[in-house]
């Protein structure tokens, strides 16, 4: 479990106070700590699944907010006692909505907002604001508040202290009322993010209030269909609004390891020669691939000619600027273990056409496992000059992806991602 | 030949920390460092996008330039990188300030002071100050007392003072300017630049060690029998003769450049990755470090200095006959030395550094010899099997060798050497940054990682007392030997090692 930030229980009060409240701790605490000058973090925590095992006594309780190994292992088995695919999605609504048939009426202790991962808390957030939806409908507002002080480890160091608010009740109650408490908590000198931890289907009323208030947003395009995520970037981008994405942060690691395979000047002349990129991902969300093809298409200055949709593959045709076609195509593979994250790329294969000749071209494999590089490297691949490598999964958690995001990013789109999105966008749209 | 095209995969994938706003303040500003090192790399720095928009330069000197005259020297004296870069030079040049300063003066102090705080406000940079000393060493203290007394450097979070080397002339001096340093802003605000250390391939040597498993575990008295650290150039004095003649290579090259990369060849893992863990290792293993021979330190040390030499097409002068230099001179430019590292890992093992002016290459190495085999089983085509080397290339061509014997083809079983190399060049085909450029980040981001502290400084100065001592005072014990300009130092620098039955590597 993560570390709780707070050492009491936060105190409830009607939201009318807690401005009030809060005013008059930093007032009435040590004069030389007025809370940390840094950002306000809101985070949308809905933790559906984690509420839903709780509720149907799958689960002991308290509710925190954490997506534990534990959670992970109680949902995968009720998948099989279910007899549920073996592919199903942590996230998907089959599951989701099978677990509510059962719900108790039981109240449990929810202490979601009070745990946070250490990389977070030690940025040292001036306030913390997580909205937690229940599942419960008719449930009204309730907000608690305290202060925290996350220690150090340079020892010496004067704790540098923040606030934390929750606001709890209905998605109802919650866009009539929590979404005046979060702008009535604003600190309007310091930059405020906001990261959706849900799917992006979910309560768009409140999403959109987000996005039209000049929040630095933090999304999860794994978590939500692939056209709505789009949809959203679209607005997003076409509006001037930053886009962080964890669904692109995830990606970095195949995009490294890309690039790395393409750093020895030697290997250059194989980028103007790519004839074939084939992108496995696991299970049926192909919006990382399409990122993925996306950004190789723009850095290697192709142009998109068509896109062919069929429900077990994607295939996109590309043409560079001599002419010549490249073919790439995104083949979703069911895993009997999936992700938590919908659509994870777990194999990338690239071919080189340099001459007439099978041995003097090139296959370049990038593999999550060596049975994915054994997969790409069926059908003769080993007749060509074969570069393989395998690229380590990522199992940093999603707030450690939000942490680092938060410690480097100055708020802005990254170019790179922007000039992907308007490509993804480009093929999408062709087809819908 | 390799392409030189960057990688397309690669642009814009690095991912840099982001520099806060900031107002560099540069002391010395008319100076030959301001132009030839610190205003390109940060317009190099500003190429790469890794500049905030809220950001100022301030250059400060006597001289009575205004801000326009300043930005018109320096894109005279930058035409070269410039040129094809001239929007954006043009864009870069508006961060561009100057302020007629003389530091031992305080109203001037005072008036920078006001205009500072002009330049925070029209350029956003939240009195997030950089003030780089690079001035002549005799003015570091007062210029940080000029600093203090007009409360410029009061906030330790806001502000940091980066200063050039040499810190000191010897440990005394050293420790005194520590003292004075000290007493105007917090150790935490002090930068004590050495620019050997902003280059990537010194602090791949972190990488190579501390990533890798393969080499700790030989790096140490059990496997290898002697390091070789040089650092040579193929230049003279140049116009550096004033400063040169009270310096000398000593101070000016084996004290910190040389000393710092036996420190990050030397030290212990650091626990973590964090600047103080680092700085506490290398100050450690400095603090064991000792010459060779203490009670006679002239028998480990080595002196010369160069004479004629070069072709009949190219002649090349001596150093009593460059400009500005003593004919008597007796200053050094040339020094190799013998140290041993007093602590478990380093026991017994020779540390041999060498520096010198007018050698034959241009080149920084650092060469680990292993230990010979027990049993010679294998006869060599030359006399004996070579030993086992790793040699770490500093400049030019940054990477790595690695020397290891192999069968020689043929029915016999001989051995020979061959070498397995890596190349940067050829692994990464970009040119990795300047020094300068990485340091002047890490100044404004305040990560003093690669910046020497107080404890690291006086080691260093008090590692070589014995031999500045004799210098000083008994000159005659600690000679100077010539030798023919474009060759590898005095014959006698070889006796050092060959006393040894060791031999200086030929690059």
């Amino acid at each position: 479990m993560k570390p709780q930030l707070t050492l009491q229980t936060p105190l409830e009060l009607p939201h009318q106070e807690i401005s009030n409240y809060l005013n008059q701790l930093w007032i009435s605490e040590d004069t030389d700590n007025s809370g940390a000058n840094t950002f306000t973090l809101i985070v949308w925590q809905p933790a559906w699944l984690e509420q839903c095992l709780v509720q149907t006594g799958l689960l002991n309780g308290p509710i925190t907010g954490n997506l534990s190994s534990e959670i992970i292992e109680v949902a995968k088995k009720f998948i099989l006692d279910e007899c549920l695919p073996h592919t199903t999605s942590l996230n998907s609504d089959e599951l989701l909505n099978l677990l509510k048939k059962n719900l108790s009426n039981k109240d449990f202790e929810d202490f979601r907002g009070q745990f946070f991962e250490s990389s977070i808390s030690t940025l040292n957030p001036r306030r913390l604001i997580t909205l937690a939806p229940t599942l419960k409908n008719n449930s009204e507002i309730k907000t608690f508040v305290s202060a925290y002080c996350p220690l150090s480890d340079s020892s010496g160091m004067q704790p540098i202290c923040g606030d934390l608010v929750v606001i709890r009740g209905d998605s109802h109650s919650i866009n009539q009322k929590g979404l005046k408490i979060i702008e009535e908590l604003a600190i309007n000198e310091l930059p405020s993010w906001l990261w959706w931890n849900g799917s992006l289907d979910e309560s768009p009323e409140i999403f959109d209030y987000f996005t039209n208030h000049g929040l630095r947003l933090i999304i999860d395009t794994a978590l939500g269909s692939p056209n709505r995520c789009l949809k959203v970037l679209d607005y997003l981008r076409k509006s001037n609004k930053a886009i962080n994405d964890l669904n692109w942060i995830r990606l970095k690691s195949w995009r490294e390891s890309l690039a790395m395979i393409f750093d020895p000047p030697a290997r250059r002349p194989i980028l103007d020669h790519i004839s074939d990129i084939d992108v496995d991902i696991a299970g049926e969300h192909m919006l990382q691939a399409l990122f993925l093809i996306s950004w190789i298409s723009d850095k290697l200055e192709w142009t998109f000619v068509k896109v062919e949709r069929d429900k077990e593959f994607m295939k996109i045709e590309f043409e560079r600027k001599n002419g010549e076609k490249i073919y790439t195509s995104i083949n979703p593979l069911p895993l009997g273990n999936p992700s938590i994250h919908l659509g994870q790329v777990i194999g990338l294969r690239l071919i080189s056409k340099i001459s007439e000749m099978q041995k003097n071209n090139t296959c370049v494999i990038l593999g999550c496992e060596s049975v994915e590089c054994i997969r790409l490297e069926a059908g003769g691949m080993a007749d060509m000059q074969l570069i393989e490598q395998v690229v380590p999964n990522s199992f940093s958690s999603s707030e450690s992806d939000v942490s680092k995001l938060l410690g480097s990013s100055r708020g802005n789109t990254s170019p790179l991602f922007e000039n992907t999105i308007k490509i993804a966008l480009q093929i999408f749209n062709s087809f819908n | 030949m390799y392409s030189t095209l960057s990688n397309p995969l690669r642009l814009g994938l690095r991912q840099e920390r982001v520099i806060s706003p900031q107002c560099l303040v540069i002391f010395g500003a008319s100076g030959d460092l301001t132009h030839r090192k610190l205003i390109p790399a940060l317009f190099e720095l500003f190429l790469q996008r890794r500049l905030p928009s809220e950001f100022a330069i301030v250059g400060c000197a006597r001289r009575p330039w205004t801000d326009n005259e300043f930005r018109e020297k320096m894109q005279i004296k930058l035409s070269e990188q410039i040129s094809g870069n001239e929007k954006e030079w043009e864009h870069f040049s508006n961060y561009l300030f100057y302020e007629s300063v003389d530091l031992q003066q305080s109203d001037h102090v005072v008036n920078l002071s006001k205009r500072l705080n002009e330049i925070d406000k029209t350029q956003a940079t939240h009195g997030n100050r950089t003030f780089y000393l690079s001035v002549s060493p005799n003015f570091y203290s007062s210029g940080c007392k000029a600093l203090k007394a007009a409360g410029l450097i009061d906030d330790p979070k806001k502000s940091r003072v980066v200063i050039e080397k040499p810190f000191g002339r010897d440990y005394y001096s050293a420790q005194k300017l520590n003292k004075i340093v000290q007493s105007c802003a917090d150790e935490s605000q002090i930068y004590r630049i050495d620019h050997y250390l902003g280059k990537e391939t010194v602090q791949n040597i972190l990488v190579l060690r501390f990533a890798n498993t393969i080499f700790e575990p030989i790096w140490n008295r059990n496997y290898i029998s002697s390091v070789q650290i040089t650092s040579s150039e193929t230049v003279g004095v140049e116009d550096r003769a004033g400063y040169y003649e009270s310096s000398g290579a000593l101070r000016d090259m084996l004290q910190n450049h040389l000393t710092q990369m036996l420190a990050v060849t030397a030290m212990e893992p650091p626990g973590k990755f964090e600047p103080e863990a680092i700085r506490n290792e290398k100050a450690k293993v400095l603090q064991a470090t000792k010459l060779a021979d203490e009670n006679e330190p002239w028998k480990c040390c080595i002196r010369g200095q160069y004479v004629e030499g070069g072709n009949s097409l190219n002649r090349l002068k001596g150093y009593r006959q460059e400009d500005g230099v003593n004919l008597n001179s007796t200053t050094e430019t040339y020094v190799a030395t013998k140290v041993f590292v007093d602590n478990w890992r380093w026991q017994g093992v020779p540390f041999y550094l060498r520096t010198g002016k007018r050698l034959p290459k241009r080149l920084g190495e650092i060469v680990l010899t292993f230990k010979d085999v027990p049993v010679h089983l294998f006869e060599s085509t030359i006399i004996n099997p070579a030993p086992n080397q790793l040699i770490l290339r500093i400049q030019p061509n940054e990477g790595a060798t690695f020397k290891f014997e192999v069968k020689s083809p043929g029915s016999g079983m001989k051995s020979r050497p061959v070498e397995m190399e890596f190349s940067y060049d050829e692994s990464f085909g970009e040119p990795s940054d300047e020094g300068y450029v990485r340091l002047l980040a890490d100044a404004m981001l305040s990560d003093p990682t690669l910046f020497t502290r107080s404890d690291e400084v006086e080691a260093a100065w008090k590692l070589y007392t014995p031999l500045i001592e004799l210098m000083d005072n008994s000159p005659w014990k600690l000679p100077i030997y010539n030798y023919e300009s474009m060759t590898w130092g005095p014959p006698e620098s070889d006796q050092l090692l060959s006393k040894d039955n060791i031999f200086w590597r030929r690059p």
